[in-house]
Formats: C-alpha cells, structure tokens, sequence
C-alpha cells in the first residue's frame, strides 16, 4: 500500500427534506427508525485536505467540531493517525435547518482524507464513520436509493437503484429559526402510524423499482402529513394545498428541521411556469426564501488537487 | 416458538397476487384472519393488556378462531373460543388440536339468538377468570388497524390502485386496507360484499346461510363513511359463484370469495380503465361438505342454473331483496342512510 501524501478535495450534497422518514419493522422483525433523504444538487460541501506527515490538524472553520472527528475516524480507519495536516471546508448550506449540513461537512471530508491517502471506501462505510462523528445521519453519501437508520447509520434496507430524479422548490418555513438536530426527540410514533409507515415503504419500493415519481410523491407528501405531527411547521397545510393546486408531485419535509420542498416533474414542459407560479404564491403568504433544485447527485465530481 | 420460526410461518400466509383479468387482481389468502389475530394479540401484549398466563377469550365460529389459535400457539396462550353449532366439526378438530377449548353454546338466547347466547357465555367466562381478554373482533381497533402491512404488500406489487372490493364482517379488512392505500389514494373507491338478513349495511337481522361476512350486529371497525358501493349477495350466488370461479380459474376458495369474485368481475369490466383489487379471504376446505357438494346445494335449492349479470340498484338498502342488489353508498354515515341512530359494538 503506498501512501500518497498527496492534497485531495471531497465533495457532498445536502438533502432539502425527505421523501420518507419513519419507523418500520425489518425483516429480523425489529422496529427501525429510517429515512429516504431527498438529495439538493446545488447545496454542497466542499472539503480540501493538505495532508502532513505531522500528527497536528486543523481545520477551518474551526466550529466544524464533528467533521473533525470525522477527520480523526477516518485517519484512525485507516491507521493513519500519525498524519495531520490542515481541512478546509467551504460550504453554502445554512446550518441549522435540518438540511444535513454537518452531515455533507463530515461526507466531504471522509472522501477528501480517503482519496488522499490513497484508499477506497465502500458508502456503507462512509456512513459508518459520519454517524459516529455525529450521532446521526442521512442518506446522502449513497448515490442509490437506500433506507437509511439514521441513528446508527445502518441501511435498513437497499432499493438497488437511484431515486427517479426530481425537481423541486426549496422552502424556508422558519427563516429565523435554527435546530438543533442531537436534542431532538425521536417521534414516539403511535402503532396507526407504524402501519402507515410499512404500507408507505411498500409504496417507496414500487416507485423506485419502476420510477414512478407520480407514486414517490404521494409517498413522500403522506410521510411529510404524518410527521407534521411532531415538528409542525407553519404554512404547512397551505404549502400542500398549493401543491395540490399546481399540480406538483408533492411535499417532502425535513424531519428535524424548518425546510420542507414541493416536489415537480423535471420532465414537465411547464415546469418554469409552475415554479413561478409557486414563487409568487409564497411570496403573497410573506415566504420569500425559495429556491428551485435538482436531485441529481454531483458528487460524482471529486478531484484531486 | 423461536421468532425467527414465527416470523417464517406468518410469512407464508401472505396472499398471492392474482390477475384474473387484465384490470382484475384478487389477494388470494391462505388465511386472511391471521393478521388481525396476530396484530390483536400483539398489540393486547404490548399495552399490557395481557400477560404469559392470560386466557384469550373470542366467540367465532369461522376463520378468526382459527388464526387465533394459531398465533396463540406461537404466543403460549390460552384460548377459549365460544361458538355454536355452526362451527363446523372439522376446524373443531383443527382448532383442539392447536390447544385451544371449544365451547359449544347449546341453545339460542330467548332475545338475540345465538349470537347473544355466545356473548353471555363469554361474559361468565369474564367473570370467572381473572386474568382473562376478549379479544373481540368486532370492536377492537387493532383488528382494522392490522392492514398497514397488507396494504403495502398490495402497492410494493400493483403502485396504484383504483378500486378496493372485499366482503364485509367485522369491517376489519376493507376498512382497514383502504385506510391505508387512502393515505396515497384519497380517490380509491371501496365497494363492500354483504348479505341479506346482514345488519351491516341497513338490513334487519335475520339466519343467514351465508357465513363468512355479514353480521347480527354494527361492529365498531365498520365506518360507513369509508365505502362508495355496497353489495348484498344471496348465499345461492355465493356459493354458485364459488363453484364458478373454481371450474374457471381452478381456484378452491370458501363462499366469501365467491361473493367477492361476482362482485369484482362485474365492476372490473365496468370500469376498464381502473385497477381493481378483490380480496379473497380464506379457502375452500371448509366447504367441502356443502358448496362442493351438488347434493347439498340442490337439497337447500342453494344451486343457480346461472349468476345475475349485474346487480339490481337501489337507492334505499331496504328496497333491496333477495337477489344480489346493490346501493351507490357514497361515503355517507349509517345514520345518513338510515336515518335514526344504530347501536354500535358488540357490548360483554
């Protein structure tokens, strides 16, 4: 194994909501909470590791406490910790809003410190050291759809294929507002919304085994309504029905957080229109941060510097 | 039982997803019963409603004893189940087998027949265990409830459905089904099988030879609100249709099935477009010795030279009678129907 000590940048995208999150019963017949994160193309982070044959490290920002440990796991991965050097993360997701931030900081520089030690890693793995960087996770380090145990990083069960790619309003319900993700209490789901739950995912498999977005968006606006219940965000029931009005696919709405999304048809050749159309809709409702994403994972695009 | 044995054996009761025709799918159930058993019983565990040493209690006389015994088999309990002298001789033998103690109410209440016979027999059984619960079927919302994982074994297979046919007893599959698959498809019409005589749908009691669906009393898992059409169907169309749909499509199914399937081919070819869900809730095994049974069927002239094509609509449940009928139900309350309020439950 020859070790590069080589500069190297890692890449990660955010997620705006989730199509899916809930809490089933797997097939060793245990009750699991998961997610399906709904992927952002235009939020990412950006991690570039200088690597140094010294054991100090540091990053910057420096309040990016759990991707430095996500750092140090990833060094200790791989035996390695007798390298240091110095992390730099650029990111353009707000922090705080239940968007994955800290998740897309640790993703990047996992694969920044991988690449520039030479080494590989499968996705399980990446979410294997991010959630013990941070307690707890989403979906975003897969390029396939998975259902992902957030808190112990686990895919509770594996679709085999990406998610039909969407397109989607962005929607800051709280602008003011920030989360705290770790004092956040999971949902004490009742058993009624346990039994949504498992025919939802019956449904998440049909929609992406045959790219059914029509089908996802139901899932996901149904999974949003059930968990409205445990973080209300104000406007919600009007988002939905504004939705409904353009005909949209559906909502996606953060599980711990302030964001939720309107689901569209990127393929919908009145796709502009509708977005204005739901631009200024929210506007008139005094919603003005907005604004119009992909679903496509870019962080195929890693280099090396 | 270890979990993992449990867990195996409850899986093969998973229905098989049939396309009949083009737009027609029947969910064809070994048993569909064992999920509001096993979800009841579960659930009782649970909330603490039961514990190890507990005596369940039910009266059925059908295929919700026999998955009671079954998952009481897996859980360690005690069952007690009161019936009359419908229950046929064979699921006895099936249901002593497993364990479970069969006790045969001799004679019909004064007022309310057998049906109020088997309740206060179960109440003296309440009041002579202390540790003892009803399981009860009709009221219990976990039966009902159970249909989460039905349902979504129904959209991992088919995505979305338009219609929702299913027959009717304690309302707990077809209120229960098309609750969940609402939650996606708000628009899913829901069309219930019932029978005359049946007090479901807004008929006054009386014997039914047509076991299986229908019932004496208003079950609380039934909402009226949920259904757009209800059917009543006659046992001899029952069991001529159960017999057709065996020599057409070799399926060796039990009378609701039966009633279901006539219900479902008609809709179905109505409506060409939709995609139509039956359920089919238990075999034929129980019915050898009379819907397979042409001496039977001729003796209780139960045999039809043919099936109605379609039904006789009414726009008035008692302006239905004797040959299969049916009502555009459209989502309204009993009391909107019937007007006047109904009792509701089955009270112990």
């Amino acid at each position: 194994m020859g070790l590069r000590l080589r500069p190297a940048t890692g890449l990660a995208t955010a997620h705006y909501g989730e199509l899916f999150q809930g809490q089933i019963e797997d097939e060793t017949g245990q009750q699991r909470r998961c997610l399906v994160s709904l992927p952002c193309d235009s939020l990412f982070s950006r991690a570039v590791f200088r690597p140094q044959s010294t054991a100090d490290l540091t990053i910057k920002p420096e309040r990016k406490h759990k991707a430095e440990r996500a750092v140090r796991l990833t060094l200790e991965r791989f035996n390695a910790t007798y390298i240091g050097g110095d992390v730099t993360i650029f990111s353009n997701i707000e922090e705080g809003k239940g968007c994955g931030s800290s998740t897309a900081d640790c993703v990047a520089v996992v694969r920044a410190v991988t690449i520039a030690l030479g080494e590989r890693l499968s996705e399980e793995d990446v979410a294997r050291i991010v959630v013990k960087a941070e307690t707890s996770s989403d979906n975003t380090m897969f390029r396939r759809a998975v259902l992902f145990a957030f808190r112990e990083g686990e895919v509770v069960e594996d679709f085999a294929r990406p998610l039909p790619y969407l397109a989607a309003l962005g929607i800051d319900l709280l602008p003011s507002e920030v989360v705290d993700t770790l004092n956040y209490a999971p949902a004490a789901y009742c058993w009624r919304e346990i039994q949504h739950f498992q025919a939802l995912v019956g449904a998440l498999r049909k929609a992406i085994r045959t790219g059914d977005r029509e089908l996802l968006g139901r899932v996901s606006s149904a999974s949003a309504t059930i968990n409205e219940r445990f973080l209300p965000k104000p406007l919600f029931h009007e988002v939905k029905r504004l939705a409904c009005h353009v005909g949209a696919l559906g909502v996606a709405a953060a599980h711990s957080g302030t964001v939720v999304s309107i689901l569209l048809d990127p393929r919908d050749n009145r796709l502009e229109y509708k977005f204005d159309l739901l631009q200024a809709k929210l506007r008139e409702f005094g919603i003005h941060r907005t604004f119009r994403f992909q679903t496509h994972d870019h962080s195929l695009q890693i280099a090396t510097v | 039982m270890n979990r993992r044995t449990r867990n195996n054996i409850l899986d093969s009761y998973r229905p098989n997803l049939i396309a009949l025709e083009d737009n027609l799918i029947a969910a064809v159930f070994p048993l569909m019963k064992i999920y509001p058993a096993e979800f009841c019983i579960r659930q009782a565990m649970q909330e603490g409603a039961i514990q190890a040493d507990s005596l369940l209690i039910e009266t059925s006389s059908g295929t919700m004893a026999l998955g009671l015994a079954i998952v009481a088999k897996w859980s360690g309990h005690r069952l007690t189940i009161v019936t009359d002298s419908a229950c046929d001789s064979a699921l006895r033998r099936r249901l002593e087998d497993l364990g479970t103690e069969v006790e045969i109410v001799p004679a019909p209440a004064a007022n309310g027949g057998y049906q109020r016979a088997r309740i206060d027999r179960l109440r003296q059984i309440r009041d002579e265990n202390k540790n003892c619960w009803w399981v009860n079927q009709y009221d219990n919302p976990a039966n009902s409830g159970s249909y989460g994982v039905l349902a979504g074994q129904l959209l991992d297979m088919l995505g979305r459905i338009d219609c929702l046919i299913g027959s009717v007893g304690s309302g707990g599959s077809v209120c229960g089904t098309s609750n969940y698959l609402r939650a996606l498809f708000p628009e899913l019409h829901v069309v219930g099988v019932d029978t005359f005589g049946s007090v479901l749908f807004g008929h006054p009691d009386r014997p039914r030879q047509l076991r299986g669906l229908g019932n004496s009393i208003l079950p609380r898992n039934l909402e009226h609100a949920m259904f757009d059409e209800a059917h009543w169907v006659s046992a001899a169309e029952a069991f001529t249709a159960t017999r057709l749909l065996h020599r057409k499509t070799t399926l060796f199914r039990g009378a609701t099935s039966g009633a279901v399937w006539m219900v479902a081919q008609r809709w179905a070819a109505e409506h060409p477009n939709a995609r139509v869900v039956c359920l089919f809730p238990d075999d034929g095994a129980r019915y050898v010795e009379t819907i397979y049974n042409d001496d039977y069927l001729s003796n209780n002239q139960l045999l039809l030279p043919h099936l109605p094509q379609a039904p006789r609509k009414v726009l008035h449940p008692l302006d239905a009678s004797d040959s299969w009928s049916s009502i555009n139900w459209n989502r309204r309350s009993y009391q909107e129907v019937m007007g006047g309020e109904a009792t509701v439950g089955a009270t112990v």
